[in-house]
C-alpha cells in the first residue's frame, strides 16, 4: 500500500526534523545553559557526575571542542535510549520520568476533550449546513468569538464563576490531593471532577472551529450531483444528511485534524498552567521557569512525538474513510 | 494560545499532505480576473460585514488613537482598586493605574504584533506556496516537505521553548512577533500550493506560457490576483492567531518584555489577582478586546470565504412558499381538471403535465419553464429537445419536484397515472408521500455518473440503499440478489458492487445508474442527458440497452438532450423546447421530415450530417444508413445486447 507507506515515511522525516530542530536550539540561543544546569544542580546538592554534564552537553551543546557532527549523532543514540538527561526543578528525577509521570494526565484530558470536540462540532456543523438559510446558521457567526477568546482568560472566568463563586467545581489540580493515585473507582471520579473544568474550557474554545469547518463543507456538498441523485432516489433526509452529505463533508475536517490538533495542544498548554493540572503544559511552563533546560527539551520532543503520532493514526484512519486515498494501490 | 481554525482556507484543503485531489473535488471557485473582474472580488455587504468591519474599525482606532487622548498609563496613585467610574471610566489596577490608557497602549501593542506577524506569514506561505506549487518538480516537493513538517510540529511548545532560551532582556516585540511567523505560516502554504497547483493548468495560464511569458510575470499577473481572496482570508487569519498566542505567551511571563500588549496586561491582572478581589473592570477588557477584535476579524473572513467559494453564500430568502412548493407539499389551488388519460397514439398515459409554469425568485425572476403541456403513453420515449437553459432540466426535476428554492412551481399540474388505476397529483403529495413516490414509480438518470454516485460508498451499498429505504420488507439476502440481477441486466460484472465509483469507467458509471433507476420496477425514467459525456460507442450501446429494456419493462421514458438527430432516432414524440416554452410537440417522424417551427429547423440545421443527402447519421458510428427513425429503432433493436 502506497499511501501508507508514504505517510510513515513522512512522519519519520517530521521526526528527524524534530529531532534536529531540538538539537539546533540550545545551540543557537544566547547563553551558556549547560553551566546554568550545572550550577543549579551543585546547588541542590546533585553530585557534579561527568556522565550528568555530558548527557546535558549533547542535548544542549556546549564549547567542548567536540565536532558538531559527533554531538549530533550521541544526540540522537542518546535521544533513542530514551536518555533526556536529570531534571533539575525535579531533582534528582530523570526528564524522562518526570514526562512520564506528566503524560498520560495530558493525553487523558486533551485526548478526550478533542474528541469531545470534534464530534460536537462535526455534529453541529452537519445540521447548520444542513439547515441552511434557516435560524440555526445564526449560530455560525456568534461560534467564532467563543473562537477568538483566549484560552487562559476562558479559563479564568470560568475558575471565577464555577470554582470560587458557585464552588462547583475544585480550583486547581488533577485530583484530590489526600487520594493517593492508582485505578480505583474514588480516584477516578476525583480526576473526573478535577478534569471537567478544563476540559470545558478546550472543547468550547475550540469546537467554533470544527463547527464552521463542517458547516462550510456541508454547504458545498449538498450542491453536488450525488446528493440530488440520493434526493431522487426517495430516500430519507436524515439518510441523505448522514451517508451522502456528511460522509463526504467530513473528510476535510479529518484531513485538516493535523493543523487543528496543534492549536488544540498550544491552547491546552496554557489552560493547564491556569488550572494547576499535574499535566505536561505545567510541567513545561515550570521548566521554563527554573530554567531546566533539559526538562523543556523532552517536553518538547515528547508533545511533538505525541501529535506526529496522532496526526500519523488520523491519516491511516483517513485511508479507510476515503476510498479514493486508495486508488492505484489495490 | 492558538485556538482558531483557519476555516474555509485549510478546509478547503482537503486532501492530506502530498496526496493532492483526495476530496471531494470541491475545490474554491476561482475566476480568471480580468479588468472587470475586481469588482466581483470585492466582498459583497452584508450585516455580518458591517458588523465585522465595524468592530475591527473601532478597535484599530481605539488602539491608534486611544493612547495620544489617555494619560500615563504607569502612574501609580495612591487610590487602590477602584471600580469604574468618574475619572477613571475603567477603574484602576491595585496601583492605582488608569485601566482605560493601559488598555489603550496594550491595544496598540497587540495590534503592532498581529499586523507584522500577519504581514510575514503571508509573505512566506506566498513563498513556499505559491512558488513550489509554479515550479513544480524537486523545488516543489522539497518546498511541500517543508511546509507540512512545520505544520505538523506543534507552534507553540516550540515557541515557549524558544522563547525560554532568549533572556528577557533580548525578547523584543519583533522577536516575538518574527517566531510567532516562523511557526504560523505552514498551514496557509498548504492550501496556497494547492490552488496555484490547479491554477497553473488552466488554459489561459498555459496560454501565458506559450506566448512567452516570464514566470515572475505570470505568477504576479496571472495567478497571485486568483489567490488574492484567499490570501486575504489567510492574512485575516494569522492576525488573529498573532494576537492571541501572544497573548498567550505574556500570560505565561514569556511574551515581549519591553512592550505592553493585552496579554501582559492579563499577566499583571491574573498576578495582581484581579479576579479574585472582583476587579472585572481590569481582567475582562483585554480579554474582550481580544476576542471582539478577533470575531469582526472572522465575520469580514466570512464575506471573503463567498468570495473564493460562492457556493457558501446564504441563500437569499425565498419565504416559506417557494420551500414548500419545492420540498413540503401543502395547500396548493388544485384538483385541476381531468387530465387526459390516453396520448396521441392512443395508448394509456403515465404521466401529465399541464400548464406547468417554474419561476426562478429572485431579485429578477426567470421564467424557467413557461405554460408547458405534455403527455407521457405508457412505455413511450418523449424526446425533449433544446439548446442550454432553454428550461428541459428544469422542467424535467420540477415533474420529480426535484428543483431547488430559488425555482419555484408557480402554476400547473402533474399527474402520475398508476399501473392500478389511481391518478398521483405530484405537485400536491406531502412530503413523506413524495419520498415513497420518488424512485419506486419514476426514477431518474442524471448527466455525468462521476458526479452522480457517492464518491466515498460503494456500489452496493448505493443499490441497497434505495431497496432498505422503499422495500423494507426485503431480506439481507434478497436485496444482494436483486442488485446482481439488476447489475447484469445493464451488463455489468455483479462482482463490481463492491467498487467504488472512482475504480469505474464512464461508461460503466452510467450503466450502474441505469441499473439502480431499474432497481425498484418504476413506470417512468426521466434520463438527463444520459450519455453526453461518454464517448460514441459506449453511447451507442447504452442507447440501445435503453430501448431493450424499455421494451421488456415497459417504463416510460423521457430523454432529455440537446442532440436532436439522437432524439428523432430513438423517441416515439419529441418537444423542442426553447426559452422556457415548447415551440414544437410531434412525433419524431413529423419534427424529422415536416419540422414546422424554425427554430426546429434551425436545430436540425445545426448538425451538418444530417442535411447531406445520405449517411445521415454517419456520427452514431454505427454501420448503415438510418433515414427513417422508425427504422432505426428496429435496427437498434434488432443489432441486440452486444
Amino acid at each position: 500500500m502506497r499511501y501508507y507507506a508514504r505517510k510513515l515515511g513522512f512522519y519519520l522525516v517530521a521526526l528527524w526534523a524534530a529531532l534536529t530542530l531540538n538539537f539546533f536550539i540550545p545551540r543557537l540561543m544566547p547563553g551558556n545553559p549547560v553551566d546554568t544546569l550545572m550550577a543549579k544542580l551543585q546547588q541542590r546538592g546533585g553530585a557534579t557526575d561527568p556522565s550528568i554534564r555530558r548527557s546535558y552537553e549533547l542535548l544542549l551543546g556546549t564549547d567542548t571542542g567536540d565536532p558538531l557532527i559527533g554531538q549530533y549523532v550521541s544526540y540522537l543514540a542518546n535521544m533513542f535510549r530514551g536518555d533526556l538527561g536529570v531534571s533539575v526543578s525535579v531533582f534528582p528525577t530523570d526528564v524522562s520520568t518526570v514526562i512520564a509521570d506528566a503524560l498520560p494526565w495530558t493525553i487523558v484530558l486533551v485526548g478526550l476533550a478533542t474528541l469531545i470536540s470534534f464530534l460536537l462540532g462535526v455534529g453541529l456543523g452537519t445540521l447548520v449546513g444542513w439547515k441552511r438559510g434557516t435560524w440555526l446558521d445564526s449560530l455560525v457567526p456568534a461560534t467564532t468569538v467563543l473562537a477568538a477568546v483566549p484560552y487562559f482568560w476562558l479559563a479564568l472566568i470560568l475558575v471565577a464563576i464555577f470554582a470560587s463563586t458557585l464552588r462547583w467545581f475544585p480550583l486547581n489540580g488533577g485530583y484530590d490531593v489526600i487520594l493517593s493515585p492508582g485505578w480505583n473507582g474514588e480516584f477516578i471520579a476525583s480526576a473526573v471532577y478535577h478534569g471537567t473544568l478544563p476540559a470545558l474550557t478546550i472543547v468550547i474554545s475550540s469546537v467554533g472551529g470544527w463547527l464552521l469547518g463542517m458547516r462550510n463543507m456541508m454547504v458545498s456538498t449538498v450542491s453536488e450531483d450525488h446528493i440530488l441523485t440520493a434526493r431522487a432516489k426517495g430516500l430519507r433526509d436524515s439518510r441523505i444528511m448522514t451517508r451522502y452529505a456528511a460522509r463526504n463533508a467530513v473528510l476535510p475536517s479529518v484531513a485538516g485534524f493535523a493543523i487543528s490538533l496543534g492549536f488544540v495542544v498550544s491552547g491546552s498548554i496554557i489552560t493547564e498552567q491556569v488550572f494547576s493540572y499535574p499535566g505536561i503544559g505545567s510541567r513545561l511552563l515550570q521548566a521554563v521557569e527554573n530554567n531546566d533546560y533539559a526538562l523543556m527539551q523532552g517536553i518538547f520532543l515528547v508533545i511533538t512525538v505525541a501529535v506526529l503520532g496522532a496526526n500519523l493514526v488520523v491519516d491511516l484512519l483517513y485511508g479507510l474513510i476515503d476510498p479514493r486515498t486508495r486508488a492505484g494501490n489495490r | 494560545m492558538t485556538n482558531i481554525n483557519p476555516s474555509a482556507g485549510a478546509v478547503e484543503d482537503g486532501a492530506p499532505p502530498d496526496t493532492p485531489g483526495g476530496t471531494s473535488g470541491a475545490g474554491p471557485a476561482v475566476r480568471r480576473t480580468g479588468t472587470s473582474g475586481w469588482r466581483a472580488m470585492l466582498p459583497r455587504w452584508s450585516p455580518k460585514l458591517g458588523v465585522g468591519l465595524g468592530l475591527v474599525v473601532a478597535i484599530a482606532l481605539f488602539g491608534v488613537l486611544g493612547p495620544m487622548a489617555v494619560g500615563d498609563p504607569d502612574t501609580v496613585r495612591d487610590i487602590g482598586m477602584t471600580s469604574p467610574g468618574g475619572e477613571f471610566w475603567l477603574g484602576t489596577t491595585q496601583t492605582g493605574q488608569d485601566v482605560l490608557a493601559q488598555l489603550a497602549h496594550a491595544t496598540r501593542g497587540s495590534l503592532q504584533i498581529g499586523l507584522l506577524v500577519g504581514v510575514l506569514a503571508t509573505l512566506f506561505s506566498a513563498v513556499f506556496g505559491v512558488i513550489g506549487g509554479y515550479v513544480g518538480g524537486a523545488v516543489d516537493e522539497g518546498f511541500s516537505l517543508f511546509s507540512n513538517v512545520m505544520l505538523v510540529i506543534p507552534g507553540l511548545p516550540l515557541v515557549i521553548v524558544i522563547a525560554g532560551f532568549v533572556p528577557v532582556e533580548r525578547r523584543g516585540w519583533w522577536t516575538i512577533a518574527v517566531v510567532l511567523a516562523v511557526t504560523g505560516w505552514a498551514a496557509s502554504a498548504r492550501v496556497l500550493r494547492a490552488q496555484t497547483l490547479s491554477l497553473r493548468n488552466r488554459d489561459y495560464v498555459a496560454a501565458a506560457k506559450v506566448a512567452g511569458e516570464k514566470p515572475w510575470r505570470i505568477i504576479s499577473v496571472e495567478i497571485l490576483p486568483n489567490l488574492l481572496p484567499l490570501m486575504a482570508s489567510q492574512f485575516v487569519f494569522a492576525v488573529i492567531l498573532a494576537i492571541l498566542s501572544e497573548a498567550g505567551l505574556s500570560f505565561l511571563g514569556l511574551g515581549a518584555s519591553n512592550s505592553p500588549t493585552l496579554g501582559t496586561m492579563l499577566y499583571y491582572a491574573q498576578n495582581g489577582f484581579a479576579l479574585q478581589y472582583g476587579a472585572w473592570w481590569w481582567f475582562g477588557p483585554p480579554g474582550l478586546v481580544i476576542a471582539l477584535f478577533g470575531c469582526g476579524l472572522s465575520l469580514i473572513n466570512f464575506s471573503i470565504d463567498e468570495i473564493i467559494d460562492p457556493r457558501l453564500r446564504t441563500v437569499p430568502a425565498t419565504g416559506r412558499r417557494a420551500r414548500r412548493t419545492a420540498e413540503g407539499g401543502g395547500p396548493r389551488k388544485r384538483k385541476a381538471s381531468p387530465a387526459p388519460r390516453r396520448d396521441a397514439f392512443g395508448r394509456d398515459a403515465v404521466l401529465t403535465v399541464e400548464n406547468l409554469d417554474v419561476v426562478y425568485r429572485g431579485e429578477r425572476p426567470t421564467h424557467a419553464v413557461k405554460n408547458v403541456s405534455l403527455t407521457l403513453g405508457r412505455g413511450e420515449i418523449l424526446g425533449l429537445a433544446g439548446e442550454s437553459g432553454c428550461g428541459k432540466t428544469t422542467l424535467a426535476y420540477a415533474i420529480n419536484r426535484l428543483h431547488r428554492p430559488p425555482a419555484e412551481v408557480t402554476s400547473g399540474t402533474v399527474v402520475f397515472h398508476d399501473r392500478d388505476g389511481t391518478d398521483i397529483d405530484l405537485l400536491a403529495l406531502e412530503k413523506e408521500e413524495l419520498r415513497a413516490f420518488r424512485w419506486s414509480k419514476l426514477s431518474m438518470v442524471f448527466q455525468g455518473a462521476m458526479n452522480a454516485l457517492n464518491p466515498v460508498i460503494s456500489i452496493r451499498a448505493q443499490l441497497e440503499d434505495v431497496l432498505t429505504t422503499h422495500r423494507p420488507g426485503m431480506s439481507a439476502e434478497e436485496r444482494r440478489e436483486r442488485c446482481a440481477e439488476v447489475l447484469r441486466l445493464v451488463g455489468v460484472d455483479p462482482r463490481r458492487l463492491d467498487s467504488f465509483p472512482h475504480e469505474l469507467s464512464g461508461g460503466m458509471r452510467q450503466r450502474v445508474m441505469i441499473a439502480m433507476a431499474l432497481l425498484l420496477d418504476p413506470q417512468v425514467m426521466i434520463m438527463d442527458e444520459p450519455t453526453t459525456a461518454l464517448d460514441v460507442v459506449v453511447q451507442r450501446g447504452i442507447l440501445r440497452e435503453i430501448l431493450r429494456f424499455r421494451d421488456e419493462l415497459g417504463f416510460a421514458v423521457v430523454f432529455i438532450t440537446h442532440d436532436l438527430p439522437l432524439l428523432l432516432e430513438i423517441s416515439d414524440r419529441i418537444a423542442v423546447m426553447r426559452d422556457g416554452e415548447v415551440v414544437e410537440y410531434a412525433t419524431a417522424e413529423e419534427i424529422h421530415k415536416r419540422p414546422r417551427h424554425p427554430y426546429t429547423r434551425e436545430l436540425l440545421d445545426s448538425f451538418p450530417s444530417l442535411t447531406g443527402e445520405r449517411g445521415a447519421f454517419v456520427r452514431t458510428g454505427e454501420s448503415g444508413a438510418r433515414e427513417r427513425t422508425e427504422t432505426t429503432v428496429k435496427t437498434v433493436k434488432e443489432a441486440g445486447p452486444r
